[in-house]
Parts: structure tokens; sequence; C-alpha cells
């Protein structure tokens, strides 16, 4: 059963995101029908399998939400912004309460019963306050009756039957003829409710099982006969055959299980089933006139009654004439269909049959595409997936050992070798790239989580702001879609606490009131770049300094707005005069700034006041593979990462310059950079002769240092290994990676490695 | 002294030589045997820790023995040869000058090492066993290779 339990989690929580999605989407005013029956859809779906899994908590909830979203998309009920934010909260509230099925936390009980009234008062609506005479435009007030059966041990539960009465009072006027009790489970009672018998039935389902109900236009009533008189010139035909009469009594079962209790359960495999059970159906239905009518309808299995009732539903009523026909025509006592269980079908399927025809048929669509969709993914656990990079990775490095062999062979004599060879590489290549990209994630993945983000906040800002987003194809690694989530939630909501002006200052100061928050991704030269935008009025760089002043930073007016913008990465730092509870606190930047450098990543900040601030973020593509520039050291090959790179150059004498006698700076374009020969560092034997040498200009995070290293050896993209895996940390390297010789080389972590530097050089100093 | 807990009553050793002596290892920890390759060097590490090798992928930091004992000078050439060892989790290796027998010896027939002050701490000793008239020193790999000394395993206290 757990698996079943998993896979309903899995969907539910895939029709919570979906309903959410859609509810943002919505536009208040025009809403799409389309969008409210793909929304309703949803939520049934959700109340169907909370009901077969008996996750009632959650059926109770979707019940309400569903009625709501029924009367929307019947155009009862005309939509506003408080039942979309009623709406979302109901997804918040059935996330919680699928979480705590799921082992997570009890989800909070007032607030579930908040959300139902919330629901219930909206779906009630104002045109009908008291809940007695629900009769809001469009629908018709009908009285009906009801008989219901319950089973005996749910009869004797006076709380099961004290359930069903209260949720039917919800939805209709209730007066009660008969209640039940543990000698007879038979509930009489008459109804009057603006809602249609499928809704009705629908709303029943819950409690109890579909055969064991019967609804009916109240007898006694003039208009009563509503259902009846559509019914009766085909009444007057008598039943052309018992089997018939029998099969008319499953119709009830059929309108409500397919419908709204059962095709969940069937799930994926409907279609299918439909077919075969189809068959089925009519074989037991061939068996069938030797049964006794009425009771035996009751004692049909709940499951097979509805699978068999489901093929009906797809095998027969497309070509309705025929089948159709004489089942309509076949009610064999009319006279008690007022109150007999079963005998409403007759009226049922004069009702509106192409309507029932029409959701069936849209249903059986909509699975399939549920289906083909769950089909062409599958879960696989990340470690798998990191040891086929791993072996893929060796398997590129044997590639290269043997490309390299090959480079010695006589190409005539070994032709069909190297050719092999050739073909081994492009294969390895294409294998890599496939294996990478499994563990990549498109950004939209990320990106939509803020709409809501967005919305909410909004609300709370009192701000109006239209969240955009560019390129959420845009494709990155799992580690780092991960990580990257809560540095880009704060620079959302410092965009949209201190950016985004409200409306009447917008207003002011010529701009449209609604703020644009733009999210984008792209792709920049094996780099993600992730950029948050906004149009607000930008950063203020007076009030920066003079924050930056009164914390006792070390700045001046002549700073370039650059450096201005940096100092909002400061500790602690926020210009924000009031601490709310969206930032404020300046524990945001600095966070973020740490954050995304710790994933290799860099961030910068450009603004100009009065049109907004944009925040860039770049990444590399994966956690696993780096940009390496390498380097050869005393013999030693190091990996320096390319993001840390700023130039490299061949220095000149003139350009060493000593300070205090020892330590050595060089000057590079106007700047004195502490000048750190790698070999030193390392104890390696490296070159002396700085003219025989190289500079790299790296950037660590405490400011720029020149690193000399013997010689440049290339660019590659190589693959990050642990070295503390089976060792232990190296000071002054970040990890190792193999070369395509088979070798080891380390991967300088450069702001360790300029620490160790100048520490030596202090150490030399001392000496 | 006494015999080190967890000590095996029986069991099959990896016998090796280093310089002229002969030591014992648990073959139960020793994943494979391979010549000895160019390692990459680690700056700023002990001189016994060689480097680190790629083994298959896995980054595996190299020990010298003969360096770390004291025993003559390592030469390196085609004869020389890895240990690797599975200790714990870990994978390492150790530079030996060649790999000679797989012993069997009862616990009975060890005997304990005399306090000498030697290089090689007792605390890292089985004892001494003789296998037809040779000495061999059985080492306690494991805890030896995780000893602080060895820096091979970052260790709290640093």
């Amino acid at each position: 059963m757990s698996q079943f339990f998993q896979v309903f989690f899995e969907e539910t929580s895939e029709h919570l995101a979906n309903m959410e999605n859609l509810l943002l989407n919505l536009d208040v005013d025009t809403p799409s029908l389309e969008d409210l029956n793909a929304i309703f859809r949803a939520a049934h779906s959700i109340k169907g399998g909370s009901g077969t899994f008996g996750f009632t908590d959650m059926t109770g909830v979707t019940h309400v939400l569903e009625g709501l979203l029924d009367r929307l998309r019947k155009e009862e009920l005309a939509l506003r912004p408080e039942m979309v934010d009623a709406f979302l909260a109901a997804g918040d509230i059935l996330r919680a309460q699928l979480e705590h099925h799921q082992g997570g936390p009890e989800a909070d009980a007032g607030g579930i019963e908040e959300i139902r009234d919330r629901l219930t008062r909206l779906a009630a609506g104002d045109a009908a306050p008291s809940a007695p005479a629900p009769a809001p435009s469009g629908a018709r007030a009908r009285v009906l009756d009801l008989v219901c059966l319950f089973p005996p041990d749910l009869a004797d539960s006076g709380e099961a039957v004290a359930n069903f009465l209260a949720g039917l009072a919800e939805i209709a006027a209730l007066d009660i003829r008969h209640r039940p009790d543990a000698a007879n489970g038979l509930l009489e009672a008459r109804l009057t409710t603006s809602l249609s018998d499928a809704e009705l039935r629908d709303a029943l389902a819950f409690y109890l099982a579909p055969e064991d109900i019967s609804l009916a236009p109240a007898t006694d009533r003039e208009d009563a006969a509503y259902g009846l008189f559509d019914d009766a010139p085909e009444n007057t035909a008598p039943a052309e055959d018992e089997g018939y009469g029998f099969f008319t009594d499953v119709e009830p079962a059929r309108a409500d299980p397919g419908y709204g209790f059962f095709h969940q359960e069937l799930g994926a495999s409907a279609p299918p089933l439909a077919t075969e059970s189809g068959d089925g159906a009519f074989g037991l239905f061939e068996d069938a006139p030797g049964a006794p009518e009425s009771p035996a309808h009751q004692e049909i299995s709940p499951a097979g009654g509805p699978v068999a009732v489901e093929g009906q539903g797809y095998g027969l009523f497309p070509d309705a004439p025929g089948a159709g026909g004489p089942a309509r025509q076949s009610p064999p006592e009319p006279d008690k269909q007022a109150t007999a269980p079963g005998a409403s079908p007759g009226r049922r399927l004069s009702d509106k049959p192409g309507i029932e025809i029409a959701r069936s048929g849209r249903r059986d669509n909509d699975k399939t595409v549920a289906a083909s969709g769950s089909d062409t993914s599958i879960r696989v656990a990340v470690e798998k997936v990191d040891q086929l990079i791993n072996l893929v990775g060796e398997l590129v490095i044997t590639q290269a050992m043997l490309a390299e062999t090959a480079g010695g062979l006589d190409p005539i004599a070994a032709e069909k070798l190297l050719a092999g060879i050739e073909l081994l590489s492009r294969n390895t290549r294409d294998l890599q790239e496939s294996v990478m990209s499994i563990r990549m994630l498109p950004m939209s993945m990320v990106f939509s989580r803020f709409p809501r983000v967005v919305r909410d906040l909004a609300g709370k800002l009192n701000k109006q702001v239209e969240m955009r987003t560019l390129g959420e194809n845009t494709e990155l690694d799992k580690g780092l879609i991960e990580k990257i989530t809560d540095p880009l939630t704060h620079l959302v909501r410092n965009s949209l606490d201190h950016g985004i002006e409200t409306p009447d200052k917008r207003v002011a100061a010529g701009k449209n009131p609604k703020g644009t928050l733009t999210l984008k991704a792209s792709h920049q030269g094996g780099a993600v770049v992730i950029e948050v935008m906004d149009d607000g009025g930008g950063l203020n760089r007076a009030r920066i300094l003079e924050k930056a002043r009164e914390r006792g930073l070390a700045v001046n007016d002549a700073m370039s707005d650059h450096e201005v913008w940096q100092l909002i990465f400061a500790p602690g730092f926020s210009t924000a005069d009031v601490v709310t509870d969206v930032s404020g606190r300046g524990v945001g930047m600095d966070v973020v700034k740490r954050n995304i450098e710790g994933l290799g990543g860099k961030v910068e900040l450009e603004s100009s006041p009065g049109f907004g601030t944009r925040t860039v973020i770049r990444l590399p593509l994966t956690l696993a593979i780096l940009d390496g520039m390498s380097v050869g050291v005393g013999g030693e090959t190091f990996i320096v990462p390319i993001t840390t790179v700023v130039e490299s150059l061949q220095p000149s004498l003139d350009d060493i310059r000593t300070l205090a006698g020892d330590s050595r700076m060089i000057h590079i374009r106007g700047e004195y950079l502490p000048f750190i020969a790698l070999a030193e560092v390392f104890g390696l034997p490296g070159v002396e002769d700085i003219t025989r040498g190289l500079v790299v200009v790296v950037e660590g995070e405490e400011g720029r240092a020149a690193l000399f290293v013997d010689e440049l050896l290339g660019q590659h993209q190589v693959v990050i290994k642990s070295l503390e895996a089976n060792y232990r940390k190296v000071p002054g390297m970040s990890g190792a990676t193999i070369m395509g010789d088979g070798r080891v080389a380390l991967i300088l972590d450069v702001a360790a490695a300029i620490r160790l530097g100048l520490a030596s050089g202090r150490r030399r100093a001392a000496a | 002294m006494d015999i080190v807990d967890g000590a095996p009553t029986s069991g099959e050793y990896l016998t090796f030589t280093l310089g002229a002596e002969e030591y014992g290892i648990d073959i139960l920890k020793v994943q494979e045997i391979r010549g000895y390759e160019a390692v990459t060097r680690i700056a700023n590490a002990p001189a016994f820790i060689k480097g680190v090798i790629n083994l298959r992928g896995v980054i595996v930091p190299i020990v010298d023995l003969r360096i770390k004992f004291n025993l003559g000078e390592p030469s390196y050439d085609q004869f020389t040869v890895v240990i690797i060892l599975n200790i714990g989790k870990r994978v390492m290796g150790i530079v030996v000058d060649g790999v000679s027998d797989v012993i069997q010896l009862n616990a009975d027939s060890l005997h304990p090492a005399p306090e000498f002050g030697s290089i090689l701490d007792t605390r890292y000793l089985l004892g001494l066993g003789t296998v037809e008239e040779r000495m061999i020193i059985m080492v306690d790999i494991e805890r030896l290779m995780t000893s602080q000394e060895m820096a091979l395993v970052e260790t709290t206290a640093a």
C-alpha cells in the first residue's frame, strides 16, 4: 500500500503546484473557463485521491474548495480577488496536511477550520447569506427527496451520521424525516438546494457508497415532477427485457463513481481497463436477469461496480443510440421511482447525457496526458547519477590516455585502430555531455516559486508588482539549483521591500504604478548568469555612504559607484529606516554574497537612481566541474579557478618593488599588488628569475594579488575530486583533479593561497 | 606489554620488506598491490607523505614507510611496490621495498615487542612473529595509519 501512498503524495503535490500556478496566473476580472476547470480538476483529483486513501482531513478541505470552484466554473458566482487568496490559503493548508501524512508536523487545526469557513462563506455567496435558501442567480432551488441506507456499523455510530448531516447541511437545507439508527440505517430527508444531482452525489460520496444513495425530485410537489415528466413519454414503453431493467439500476453507480469518487483510484490504467471491463460489464448483465433486482445492485462490490460502469461510460455512451436507448425506455416500475434506490437513472439519463459524455471524454484525455507525462521521467537517487558521472570521468581519462599512446603509431599501419580511437573519443565526449546533463535542471524549478513570494509580499507591502521571468529553460546543476534558491529569495525580497516604490510614489515619479520585477537566467560562456532586476528607486549612494560612515567603514566621497555598491555586502549593513518583517535587518546581502561565493560564483550590483537596480549572479554550470587555468610551478601542475583570474602577464624587473626590505610588490596599471611566488609558498623548486616566469593576477576574498608561476599550461574543464575523502585538507588547496594524462593536479584555493603567501612573506621578513 | 585488544587470534598476514626488515600486516586490510608510479607532491606535507595518485578516479595519498621508519635511502624503480590499503572508509597507499609472502600466524606465536624507544612506537605493533627463522614485525596498520603522527587523517585536535 505504501507505494500507492507515495504515488498519491507525489501526484497531490503536483496537483497543488499546478493549482497554485494556475491561480497565480488567473485573470480575476475575466477568468478563463479553461483555467477554472483545470483548477477544479486539480482540486477534484486531490479530493478523490485523499478519499480513496482515507485522508479524510484533506477530503474535507478539498470538498469545500471544490464546491466554490464548481460554482465559479459554472459561472454561478463571479471570481473575486479574495477568493483567489482563499484558494491559495487552502492550497497551503492542503500542503501542510499532505506533509503531515508524510510524517511531517500536524497541520494547524485552527487554520483548517478557518479556511473551510472562509470557503464556505464565499461559496454561499454574498447573494445568499442565509444558508437555508441558497438561491443565487442562474441556479434554481430544487426540492429533492434523499434516501440513503447507512451500513449498520456506520448507522450505529452516531458520529458518522452527524458528520454526514453536517456535511449535507452545508450544501442544502434539510428536512429530516427519518434519522438512521442502529436498527434501521435508512435516512430519509427532503433537501432544498441549488446544486445539481451530480454535485449532491459528489458531496455525499464521501460518506456513503454511491449505491446506497438515492436522490429523486420530491414526489409530492408540483415542480418535483420536473425530472419525471421528461421521462414520462418514454416510460410508457414497456421494459423489453428484465436484463435491461437491471442494467438501469446500476446507472446511478455509473454517474457518480465515474465522476466523483473512483476515477482517481482507477488512475492511469483507466483507459485500457475501460475497454476490457466494458465487455465484462456486458457479460455480467447477460447473466443477470435472474438476479433479484432491487437489492442486487447494492451488493455489487464497490470495486467491481465502478469499473464495470466506467467501461459503460466510455464504451457505451459514445454509441449511445443503440445502447442508451433501451436503457432509457426501460424503467420497469416507474411508480417506485421516487423512493426506490437506483430508480432515478431514467431521469438522469435523459437529464443531460450529452454533457456527461463530454465530461467523461475529457477526463479520459486528461488521464492519458497525465499518464504519459509520468512515464517520461524516472526518479533516480542522486548518488547513482554521481557514480555514473565519476565513471564517465574515468572513461574520458582512459580515452585520453589511449589517444596519447596511439599518437605514436604509424598512421598507415594502424589506420583502423586510429579510426576506432577517433570514434571512441567522439562517443566519449557525447556520453560525458549527456551524463552531465542528467544533473542539470531548468531554472524554472527555482523561478516558479517566486510568483507566489512576490504576490504575497506585494500584498503585505501594499505595492503593485508584476513579475516577469526570462530564460526559465536555462539549465543548472541540481546542487546549485538547491543552493541558489535562498540567496535569490533574499534578493527578490530586497527588491520588493527597498527597490520598488509604493504606487503613489511611482506615480509621482512619472512611472507606471505597477512595478516590474524581472528574473532572468542565461548562459554566458560556460557560466550561468542570473539577474534580479527591478524598476524601483535604485540604490541611494549618499545614504549608503552615510550609513557606512556611521558604521565606521573606511569610505570617502570619491569612491566609484561600484565600490559604494559593494558596501552593501558588508555584514550587518542596512539602509532601511525601519526593520520590517520582510527585510531591513541587514543580515541579507552579506549572506547572499557568501553563499554565492561558496558556490564558486560572483555577485555584482548595478543601480541607477530612479531607474532601478540589477543584481547579477554568475555561477559555474555545475559544482562538479570547474573551469580552470593550469599553471606549472616547479614541475607540478596547479589549477587556478578561472573565475578568480583577472589577467596574466609577463612581469619585468622594474615592476617589482620591495616593501620593508623583503615583501615584494608588483606594480600593475597603477596598482601595487602583493607578489606571491607559488614555488616559495609550496616549497617547490620553481623559476627564480622573474623575467622567465609569468604573473597571474587573481582576485580573492580579500583583494587582488599577483601569483608568480613558471608557466601557463592551458585552460581546462576539470572534474573536482575531494582530497579529504582519503587524505586531509591541504592548506591552500580546495581539491584535486585528474588531468588528461592520468596525473593528479591540485586545485588552488586562491584566497587561502594568498593568505599563505602573505604569511610566508611575513615569516621571511621576521627571520 | 599487553597484546593489543582486538588482535586477531589467528589470521593471514601479508609480509613485505623495508630495507633488511620484514613486516607483516593483516591481509584483510590490503586492497591491492601495484607498482610505484609518479605522484603529485603535496606542499608542506611531511617528507614521508610522497603525495597523491589517481587510483581509477580516486585520489589516494601515498606514504613511504621507508622514510617514515628511517630505513635507508629510498629508491624508486620498477621493483618498488605500493600496497593499497583499505582502512575504515579510506583508501591509502604505502611504499615498500617488496612484497614477500602471505603467512598464517596464531596469536600464541606472537611475542610481545620489547620497549626500545624505536621510531616505530610499540603501540603500533601487534608483536613479533617467527616464520622459518625469520623475524616478522607485525604492525597494527590501521592504528598506525590513522595515528596523529602519520598526519594522514584530519584530527579534531588540529
